[in-house]
């Protein structure tokens, strides 16, 4: 890909474990980070779906 | 067409999380609009009307030669055109950026949500996010058989491009014209893999709000006509995962350039598209069978996997960006099957149903309950303490496109490759003028002061730099003989 400037660089990472593997079809509890997510889920207020009231756009 | 030329568009949705806030959705859009040009200076307001419901300072183009804009009660941003994929990612998580920082500057952070996605799971009410690719006048976009076409890749490619939703909707009769009550009631399904798929009545149709299309057809270039079309599509959905925004904007723009090049197979083309579109998405178990106008049965990832081996036979070693897309295109493909976990941090879709899986066996909730579609809102919240996504990127498991930097940089300056970059350096112009004269700024060009000729900006790949210079120096010269003149009439 062409880059036109330094700073927009692909950001390198090694790939995840899943990407490289046959993916399991249940969750896999003991992936890393699952705690977090659940906590992060956890905090959000049940109910704020009903208070988001959007228009239609386009 | 060898250059290629990507844009996208992004109607925010907005959750005021604060009960005791006083500002509606409205007010707040309005106040962050006015905060990114007023208090954090990232552009220059219109100072003129561009629609009945668009007045002066209802929006304005940014130092990155973005727009951000109020539309129908929506807080809109509008990439600049971008050259690259890397480049279209990076400027489309800027807009993002933007926002986001004005609520953090307006002391918002913990009242207000901006939502990335497209519909309101109580209301039913639907927003978009617009694809735009350049491609040249000669593209086939005339023949009903090509609007087909790009229908049937269009319909298969949420496979992978989906943001996924709680439940479903019929908003409105699958046509205008049809009656409701005749209809059917649609069966309630758990899970969706789209956003927008049951809100898409028609194949192709030119209208953005009401009875929209698979395959917009409105025929808007905003570059030289003789030369040029921009196909913008309203049937995709916003994407939280830059991978997952790479390839619906990556394998889309190859899908064109097969048909512009008459490489495209008719044999592609679907029985029903509408239908298709719904039934993949609702599909609880992802077979995602549909049914070819030749009669023959095949999936949906069996249509994507052949449209794939077609863009590998024909276009590998166009260049490293045609060949990275079909590469990841390849892997994603070969991944579906393995399940959603395969695709975490890479498909929206499958990643929230991932979470919201986890998350319902863990509460012990039903697909239906109310926490799980505030889960399904969160999972778009841009701001990087809540929204779910996020949490992918703090272990690693978001599939990047770009980084942190270079989203701070695209905040204030324009992409190269592109006219953006020309009018990036105009309105950087405008913004330090101590008096700034009267402008009018479009996509195609602008005008400034009491000069009477448009600068035009008709060729996309160009950056005008240079010429707007001259420009803005010839005005500059005549607006000082103007000064002179009225002296000598008065003299008269």
């Amino acid at each position: 890909m062409v880059m036109n400037d330094p700073l927009r660089r692909e950001e390198k990472k090694d790939p995840t474990p899943d990407r490289k593997e046959s993916g399991p079809s249940s969750p896999n509890v003991e992936r890393p980070g699952r705690d977090d997510i659940l906590k992060r889920m956890k905090r959000v207020d049940p109910k704020q779906s009903e208070n988001y009231k959007q228009r239609t756009g386009q | 067409m060898r250059k290629r030329i990507y844009g996208i568009e992004t109607e925010y949705g907005l959750l005021i999380k604060d009960t005791e806030f006083k500002l509606d959705p409205a007010q707040v859009a309005d106040r962050l609009k006015d905060h990114i040009f007023r208090s954090s200076k990232a552009g220059v307001l219109d100072q003129h009307y561009r629609a009945n419901d668009e007045p002066p300072g209802n929006g304005g183009f940014l130092l990155n030669a973005g727009r951000i804009y109020l539309d129908m009660g929506h807080l809109e941003y509008a990439s600049p055109e971008c050259s690259t994929l890397t480049d279209l990612v990076t400027y489309d998580r800027a807009g993002d950026t933007l926002i986001q920082d004005a609520v953090d500057e307006l002391g918002w952070r913990d009242s207000i949500g901006i939502i990335k996605n497209n519909v309101d799971l109580e209301t039913n009410a639907t927003f978009g996010c617009h694809e735009n690719y350049l491609v040249s006048r000669g593209f086939p976009f005339d023949e009903k058989e090509s609007l087909k076409l790009l229908a049937a890749f269009l319909v298969t490619r949420q496979i992978y491009c989906g943001a996924g939703r709680i439940g479903g909707c019929d908003p409105h009769p699958l046509r205008d014209w049809e009656n409701p009550s005749a209809k059917e009631q649609e069966k309630q399904v758990d899970f969706q893999i789209s956003q927008r798929a049951d809100h898409i009545p028609n194949e192709s149709y030119r209208w953005v709000q009401y009875n929209r299309a698979i395959v917009n057809t409105k025929d808007e270039p905003l570059a030289d006509p003789s030369k040029y079309r921009r196909i913008h599509l309203l049937v995709g959905d916003s994407n939280m995962s830059e991978f997952a925004t790479a390839m619906k904007m990556g394998t889309t723009t190859l899908i064109l350039e097969l048909m512009e090049e008459g490489i495209a197979n008719p044999e592609w083309i679907l029985a029903e598209s509408v239908e298709a579109m719904r039934s993949i998405s609702r599909d609880q178990n992802f077979k995602w069978e549909v049914t070819l106008r030749n009669g023959r049965h095949t999936t949906a990832l069996e249509l994507q996997m052949d449209m794939m081996q077609t863009a590998k036979k024909h276009l590998t070693g166009k260049n490293q960006e045609t060949d990275w897309i079909i590469n990841e295109w390849a892997s994603l493909l070969n991944d579906i099957p393995k399940g959603p976990e395969a695709l975490i941090g890479r498909v929206d879709w499958a990643t929230k149903y991932w979470m919201l899986n986890d998350f319902r066996k863990e509460e012990n909730l039903d697909w239906h309950d109310p926490w799980l579609k505030s889960l399904d809102l969160e999972y778009h919240n841009i701001n990087k303490d809540s929204g779910l996504y996020w949490s992918l990127e703090g272990t690693g498991d978001a599939v990047r496109k770009t980084s942190d930097e270079a989203i701070d940089y695209a905040k204030t300056t324009a992409p190269r490759g592109t006219r953006a970059d020309g009018r990036g350096e105009f309105v950087k112009i405008l913004m330090n003028m101590n008096n700034k004269p009267l402008y009018l700024i479009d996509w195609i060009g602008f005008r400034f002061g009491k000069n009477e000729e448009p600068f035009l900006m008709l060729d996309p790949f160009s950056s005008y730099k240079n010429k707007i210079r001259d420009y803005l120096a010839e005005s500059e010269k005549n607006e000082a003989l103007r000064f002179k003149s009225p002296t000598k009439e008065s003299a008269s």
